[in-house]
């Protein structure tokens, strides 16, 4: 992590540092056991592939909820705040796919003192199809409060 | 023309209608660790007591999406041989509605708002609003779309999260 990110040094139009993200199926296997999640097509290859005609098992959609979290948590910093985050759930992630996680910048503005900045976000695959779009809404600290 | 879905299984009557509260377990720190191994995320705060301290909270946290997994209903960890073919037993966002299963679902979209964050030893309650019901013809059939919002709060009735949830029911067929 570098330095704190503050409201004062953002832009509309600015892209944020990436964030990466390799689903295995250990990871998807470790997701279930923690939530008590039983739904087969996130384990049940046959399942998944013979009876709901699924390329593989699939990663839940609630994980792109954690990986954005990730993402803006890490940019705003200690002094940032995640304080919305929309998702829509387009096409599964998959097994062994590489998954780009980023976010633009669409404008900021001051609310009751507080710095907050909307962004657009993606969630992509490494043939570049887009799995779940997002937004947001993060808290930044502004220079001299 | 086929009938409508919606009017079949009668929703509209549900809208507006609010759930009764529902209370978890606290929240154990191994779960926490846990959630954050699969999802892969290092950061400290999620693992380490000391670290955590030192952090922005001050004590052990747990991921923003963790919250919706922090209230499990006893009643709904069920045994093997009564879980839908599915596997599953209910997740939050379908309507608990009597036939509610003889439908397929699927997570359409999520919308949180984040008030204030989940510590390990808290207590999670939930109470669900169902909020619209609305039938769309899609590519392969007919689709159910339902709009419900979750608000939570923790042992001290503060106000932690509000998450809409939009999810998608088709009628089951088999491949």
């Amino acid at each position: 992590m570098t330095g704190q990110v503050y409201f004062d040094d953002v832009a509309a139009g600015q892209e944020i540092p990436p964030l990466y993200k390799q689903v295995t199926t250990v990871n998807i296997m470790m997701y279930l056991a923690t939530v008590w999640l039983l739904d087969r097509i996130h384990f049940d290859y046959p399942f998944a592939t013979q009876r709901r005609g699924l390329p593989h098992v699939v990663a839940p959609g609630n994980m792109a909820i954690d990986y954005y979290a990730q993402l803006l948590t890490d940019w705003a910093g200690n002094e940032g705040r995640l304080v919305k985050l929309a998702t829509q759930y387009r096409n599964f992630m998959l097994p062994e796919n590489t998954l780009e996680c980023g976010g633009k910048i669409q404008k900021k503005y001051q609310e009751a003192g507080k710095g907050l900045v909307e962004l657009e976000l993606w969630i992509k695959n490494e043939e570049g199809v887009m799995c779940v779009p997002g937004k947001a809404v993060v808290e930044l600290p502004v220079r001299g409060n | 023309m086929e009938d409508s879905l919606l009017e079949k299984i009668g929703w509209k009557k549900y809208i507006g209608m609010v759930s009764g509260v529902k209370t978890g377990e606290p929240v154990l720190a191994r779960d926490i660790r846990r959630y954050a191994l699969a999802i892969d995320d290092p950061n400290p705060i999620y693992y380490d007591e000391e670290a955590a301290q030192k952090g922005r909270y001050g004590k052990l946290v747990a991921p923003p999406g963790y919250i919706c997994w922090a209230i499990h209903d006893p009643k709904l960890e069920k045994r093997v041989e009564e879980l839908g073919e599915d596997g599953l037993a209910n997740f939050l966002g379908i309507p608990e509605f009597p036939d509610a299963w003889s439908l397929g679902w699927v997570r359409g979209g999520e919308e949180y708002e984040f008030f204030k964050p989940v510590f390990a030893g808290d207590r999670i309650s939930v109470q669900v609003k169902f909020l619209d019901v609305f039938e769309k013809q899609g590519k392969s059939g007919t689709l159910v779309f339902t709009n419900s919002e979750a608000t939570y709060t923790n042992q001290n009735g503060e106000l932690l999260a509000k998450q809409r949830i939009t999810m998608i029911a088709t009628p089951r067929k088999e491949n």
